[in-house]
């Protein structure tokens, strides 16, 4: 059967652990503290179109309804969305982004002690779920793909903007240097 | 889909200039922003002398000559004595206040609170009082009253005021009619529907749910489903017949507006400046659609007559009438984004502002140092949804419209793709982008029904 998971060449990824309890706040602090710029530790796996970390402290009350539906104990939830395949970017996930897997993950229930390695990504695998449905804007394309198009846009755009007041020479000129080759 | 009845708005406890305006006859306004240095009992003794006066929906049978009504912020209802766990139950974006939310409503660089006037954004704004009047006489007179009852009491003064005066033509600076446009609303502006309230697939109009402006009924959510509990509304008595106020000071730099525009309009090869500027707005400076009217004004049009605002997107899905970005085809898309106006119609405001300052003459292209712009006021059921939901993603971005990383041409900054993209034949490139709109300064406020103001007065709101 096919994966819930994928939407084109795309990978949704959930993973969902319980947080030890007395730990939420200290994990919390350490999220907050991770850049989510160009520093992100999550820029090191370049196949991410978006990816994220949430502490979902309860759920008290199923929406829309007045039914208790507590959870018993905060979860941190993880989702990202991948080029590829999961195991290889899980692989990729314990490699060149340790020091903060472990530090994140080690707050969960039921973590290998040290975080790290095989044991880790069997631990990651082990608490994936299953997608309800799998979205990706743009599923055939990659990572590397939106980013080029998106640089090629702005140089477009910009162009465009300047070549209103361009004699058809020039305008000529400059498109086939600037986008003649691809 | 079956929609239950609706109950009926209770418009006597519902504060006035909400539902329905006061009107063009109130050509002056102050907002006044108290502070209250005092005991809460003591704020609480001057909140009664206010109260007997302010004016609330019911409708009028003369016109007063001046109107008064109350708003709060969250640190004013902490001054009045209301309980830590009762404004806990307001909204997040409420507690949090303007000021929090600069990054996500795009108040940065010169619009950044720190460059604010002086008492906006600091959480020492505590009460917000609304005087409207229909002469400068009558407007002194109650800017007086309202003195001498802060001196009784003591503990309370005015930290900052505004005052508000319209332009001739009901005008804004750009020089635009504006404030017609406005949400239909069931049991209180149906007569707005076509136009103002949500496009069905059949061509008819249907107005929204009350619940989308006042607290305590329905909104489009709950109306279909009678199971569901009423939308999110604070504990106790200001659960009822209150709404969410947002208040924005923003700076008009009309002669660089009059500049880009004269400068672009000079390479636009389909028409003359005005045509430009009306593609940019969305409108005419009378107020004709372009959408209707892509080569010019009606001479006939009247914003006022029923059917005024009484047009769609659809037959427009490429923007050659109405461009994708124009201003008010981004804050109310209609039907353009989805055939019902789905993704529209959960994004709607009341909005209620004002122009400040004088107008830059005609014609002027040099900047007179002068203060002028908008005070832009709108009522809303969830700031968030509504307010935020407009500024945010499709004021200050143009994904969702197809238009990359555009801005709203009229209020937006450069940050973003520094253009605007008018559809036609070949389309044309607005540019540069420039800060013509800055944000001086704002509030998010709660004003409450009129049972509920009695018991903040009476200490017993929660
Ligand atoms: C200085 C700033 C602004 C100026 C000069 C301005 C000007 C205008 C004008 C001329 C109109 C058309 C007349 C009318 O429909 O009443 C309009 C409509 C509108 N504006 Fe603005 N506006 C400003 C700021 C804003 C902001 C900050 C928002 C919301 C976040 C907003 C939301 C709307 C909405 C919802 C409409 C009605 C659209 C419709 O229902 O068709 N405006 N504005």
């Amino acid at each position: 059967m096919r994966s819930p998971n994928i939407a084109g060449k795309t990978y949704s990824l959930m993973i969902w652990t319980p947080i030890k309890p007395g730990e939420e706040g200290a994990l919390r602090a350490y999220l907050d503290g991770l850049d989510n710029g160009a520093g992100s530790p999550l820029a090191k796996l370049p196949r991410t179109h978006m990816a994220r970390w949430i502490v979902v402290p309860d759920m008290p009350v199923a929406p829309g309804t007045d039914l208790r539906d507590p959870l018993g104990t905060q979860f941190l939830l993880f989702t990202s969305n991948l080029d590829g395949d999961v195991d290889s970017y899980l692989h990729e996930l314990v490699a060149l982004m340790a020091v903060e897997a472990a530090e994140v993950w080690g707050h969960c229930v039921g973590c290998p002690q040290p975080a790290e390695g095989v044991a880790l990504k069997a631990y990651l695998h082990r608490n994936q779920v299953d997608s309800g449905v799998a979205f990706a804007a743009y599923p055939n394309a990659s990572v590397k793909q939106i980013k080029t198009a998106l640089d090629k846009r702005a140089r477009l755009i910009d162009f465009a903007v300047r070549a209103q007041e361009m004699k058809p020479a020039e305008r000529r000129k400059e498109f086939l240097e600037q986008f003649g080759a691809a | 889909m079956i929609r239950a009845a609706l109950p009926a708005l209770e418009l006597s406890d519902i504060q006035g200039d909400i539902l329905r305006a006061y009107g063009n006859s109130y050509d002056c306004a102050s907002y006044a922003f108290v502070r209250i240095d005092c005991e809460p009992e003591q704020a609480r003794a001057w909140l009664a002398g206010v109260v007997d006066h302010v004016t609330n929906a019911a409708p009028w049978s003369e016109k007063p000559l001046t109107t008064l009504n109350v708003a709060l912020t969250a640190s004013g209802l902490a001054a009045l004595g209301v309980s830590q766990e009762t404004i806990g139950s307001f909204s997040h974006e409420f507690r949090q206040g303007m000021a929090a939310r600069a990054e996500l409503l795009g108040d940065t660089g010169p619009s950044a609170p720190p460059k604010w006037d002086q008492g906006l954004g600091t959480g020492d704004a505590h009460v917000l009082l609304t005087i409207n009047a229909q002469t400068t006489a009558d407007h002194r007179r109650a800017l007086a009253k309202m003195q001498a009852a802060m001196k009784d009491t003591g503990g309370v003064s005015v930290l900052y005021q505004q005052d508000a005066e319209l332009l001739h033509g009901a005008r804004e600076h750009f020089g635009f009619a504006d404030g017609f446009a406005q949400p239909a609303i069931a049991g209180a502006t149906e007569d707005k529907a076509p136009g103002g309230g949500v496009p069905e697939r059949d061509g008819r109009w249907r107005p929204l749910a009350p619940g989308e402006f006042v607290l305590g009924y329905p909104d489009e959510d709950t109306s279909v489903d009678r199971a569901r509990r009423l939308p999110p509304a604070p504990t106790g008595a200001m659960a009822r017949n209150g709404t969410y106020m947002v208040w924005r000071k923003l700076h008009q730099d009309v002669a660089l507006w009059r500049r880009t525009i004269a400068a672009a309009a000079a390479r636009y090869p389909y028409g003359d400046a005005r045509k430009l500027a009306a593609k940019v707005v969305g409108r005419w400076q009378d107020g004709t659609p372009v959408q209707t009217h892509p080569h010019g004004p009606d001479p006939e049009f009247d914003p006022a007559a029923p059917g005024a605002n009484d047009f769609r997107y659809r037959n427009d899905l490429d923007g050659r009438r109405c461009p994708l970005g124009a201003h008010i085809r981004r804050c109310n898309p209609r039907d353009a984004l989805d055939p019902a106006g789905k993704l529209s119609l959960r994004h709607r405001m009341i909005r209620r502002g004002m122009p400040y300052g004088k107008v830059l003459p005609e014609g002027a292209l040099e900047d007179d140092g002068a203060e002028r712009g908008l005070v832009f006021v709108s009522f809303q059921a969830s700031i968030f949804r509504q307010f935020e939901g407009v500024q945010t993603p499709w004021i200050n971005d143009g994904n969702i419209f197809g238009l990359g990383t555009d801005k709203d041409f009229l209020l937006g900054e450069p940050s973003g793709s520094g253009k605007m993209t008018i559809q036609g034949e070949k389309p044309f490139f607005v540019s540069p982008q420039e800060a013509f709109v800055v944000t001086r300064g704002g509030e998010y406020l709660f004003v409450p029904g009129m049972t509920a103001l009695r018991a903040l007065v009476d200490g017993t709101a929660g």
